[in-house]
């Protein structure tokens, strides 16, 4: 019975398409740092990448525009560094820290935010990030303040004491850094592809509905909004060992608005558009600002641009392209991606 | 110690009425429209920066006061005009982000005329003076801030419950398809409002630039300010946006001297405490 179900499903169709975007994937991850200038620049988007991905599981799949990555994001920072400062904690400890306190902080901003709906939903989680700058602000003791939380080390992958892999080299430190980017964005995919990513759709769609077929919206939300936390602490956690500092600037509304604007310029309801955001967003931003250090005015006009004509984001532009050029197997697996 | 409280409750009175000014457009364009305007702060900056060219052009604050907001407001009508009429239809997610883009040009647009450093404008020759009364010193110019945002608000009062024009936007914030099917070309009636909206943003920059100057990025600080008074007195409503700004204004000036970082804690604190706890405002109606 069950096989006979199996087989009037197309499952073999889309897992052949899945496996593709999976190896598109992996073959960016492998090529960034042979094509980029450095190893660092190639770090940054990744890490970007992952956290955009996370907000991406919030806005694209479920409808809800967070102005609280920023929270997760340097909370993930702050937790790992001084969890690695004061405990001496491990790497994957450290990105433990960072997972719980990202996830947990979400717990407590999605719980109190998805309380209300559109403006007051968005206008709650400005109100949190806000708060969250000036509490960061305020224990300077334990965050530095102004000058930033200095000296965050960056420790080596090791096994029962015994250094495996040291990190101290930047390309070493990319490898780690894609290797859990690859596990993130292939888990993500997992959740979209279940049940109860089936269910965040149906809330992003038709909330009202989903809750009268008998879903309870409150949770799916809450839950998504951990997941979401957690992934954007963790990227919080590389960054700052990434630059062995954590700025203030981490955890203040401009780096909610960032991630978002990556998130929604890369394309919503793309995961694979979330890499691409962040990558041309990383790159343009280090292109440009040695040439013209206002290019965030340009930023605004792609914004500006991606809303009102291009609401795929530049995944959603590629696909369309894809199919003027006559690559029609490619548009339909393009499409499959943005139901996914 | 007593009379410094009362001097940073009279202070933090001016500085509430510069927040009513912003928040009041806000919540005006936010009623009819439908409309959530993300690039308030930045029209505010605007004004702040026009403030200082007319002053350092003519010398003259007074002409500032007049030409600033109408440029805003001027800028907001062709903004209104080229982009915000065609994503009116959209969730409010999207009319977030497109004023957010709308924000970041003019922020960086004002770095570029005027640099990344912050202007001080100087306060006009005639109020230069301060008042005495007994150990209490108060400078003219903040009466000065008190009164004219007074006449501001009652005039505004005037043309919104007295005026044709005012009663199309009351009865366009109820059913805007009423309004339109009853003959109003309810499309100039929202440019018009959208206009006056910013416009009003433009003239609180010019009135807040003797007191700080102007800064290239106090656009999302005033913005997030503006938020906080409009959720506190309840989205749409012009009697919220009065006693929300002067509630803020107070509270903050207040904090200064015993707290300064707890101030913004608390305004963002009070305005997530309202909405969890009373969504439509301590004034909207439900």
């Amino acid at each position: 019975m069950a096989e006979q179900l199996s087989q009037t499903q197309p499952l073999p169709f889309a897992k052949t398409q899945s496996r593709g975007m999976l190896y598109l994937v992996i073959a960016v991850l492998v090529g960034l740092p042979l094509v980029l200038p450095s190893a660092t620049l190639a770090c940054e988007i990744l890490i970007f990448a992952m956290a955009a991905l996370a907000c991406n599981l919030l806005l694209g799949y479920t409808g809800l525009l967070s102005f609280g990555q920023g929270i997760f994001f340097g909370a993930g920072a702050y937790c790992a560094a001084l969890a690695m400062i004061h405990l001496q904690l491990g790497l994957f400890s450290a990105l433990l820290c960072a997972a719980g306190a990202g996830g947990l902080l979400a717990l407590v901003v999605g719980a109190l935010a998805i309380r209300r709906t559109g403006i007051y939903f968005v206008m709650l989680t400005l109100a949190f990030s806000q708060m969250a700058y000036f509490v960061a602000y305020t224990l300077s003791g334990w965050t530095g303040g102004d000058n930033g939380l200095l000296d965050v080390p960056r420790p080596e992958i090791s096994l029962a004491g015994h250094t495996l892999v040291s990190l101290a080299d930047s390309r070493h430190f990319y490898a780690f850094v894609a290797v859990l980017f690859l596990l993130i964005f292939m888990a993500a995919r997992r959740v979209i592809a279940s049940p109860f990513g089936s269910t965040l759709m149906a809330i992003r769609e038709n909330e009202t509905r989903a809750a009268a077929i008998g879903y309870d919206t409150r949770h799916f939300k809450i839950l998504v909004f951990v997941l979401s936390g957690a992934v954007t602490g963790i990227a919080g956690a590389l960054y700052a060992m990434l630059l062995h500092f954590v700025p203030l600037s981490n955890i203040d509304l401009q780096m909610s608005e960032n991630i978002l604007i990556m998130t929604i310029v890369g394309g919503t309801g793309s995961l694979f558009g979330s890499l691409l955001g962040a990558g041309s967003i990383v790159l343009l931003g280090d292109f440009l600002s040695d040439l013209w250090p206002r290019w965030l005015m340009l930023l605004g006009v792609i914004l500006i641009l991606v809303v009102v004509f291009m609401r795929g984001g530049l995944w959603g532009g590629l696909a369309a392209l894809g199919k003027r050029l006559g690559h029609r197997d490619k548009a339909v697996a393009a499409a499959k991606e943005e139901v996914l | 110690m007593l009379s410094l409280y009362l001097l940073q409750i009279v202070n933090g009175l001016g500085l509430g009425m510069i927040y009513f000014l912003i928040a009041v457009g806000l919540t005006i364009i936010f009623g009819l429209l439908n409309f959530v305007n993300f690039a308030h702060g930045a029209f505010f900056l605007l004004g702040s920066y026009l403030c200082y060219t007319a002053v350092s052009l003519t010398g003259n604050f007074w002409l500032a006061l007049l030409v600033a907001p109408l440029l805003v407001a001027a800028l907001a009508w062709v903004v209104e005009r080229v982009l915000i009429q065609r994503i009116y239809h959209l969730p409010h997610t999207f009319q977030i982000l497109v004023t957010l883009g709308i924000a970041l040009i003019i922020q960086e647009a004002s770095v570029i005329i005027w640099g990344p450093v912050g202007k001080s404008v100087a306060v006009p020759a005639a109020l230069r003076g301060v008042v005495v009364i007994g150990n209490f010193v108060y400078p003219h110019y903040r009466i000065f801030l008190i009164a004219f945002s007074a006449l501001i608000a009652l005039a505004l009062w005037l043309l919104l419950e007295r005026t044709r024009f005012g009663a199309l936007v009351r009865a366009g914030s109820e059913s805007t398809e009423t309004v339109s099917l009853l003959g109003t070309n309810i499309f100039r009636l929202f440019s018009v409002t959208f206009a006056l909206g910013v416009g009003l943003a433009g003239m609180a920059g010019v009135l807040f630039a003797p007191l700080r100057g102007a800064q290239p990025f106090v656009g999302p600080e005033i913005l997030g300010v503006a938020f906080v008074v409009v959720v506190i007195g309840g989205m749409g409503s012009f009697g919220g946006a009065l006693v929300g700004g002067l509630l803020v204004g107070v509270v903050q000036s207040v904090m200064t001297t015993l707290w300064p970082q707890g101030a913004s804690l608390m305004i963002y604190g009070a305005m997530a405490a309202v909405i969890l706890i009373r969504p439509y405002g301590l004034f909207g109606r439900a």
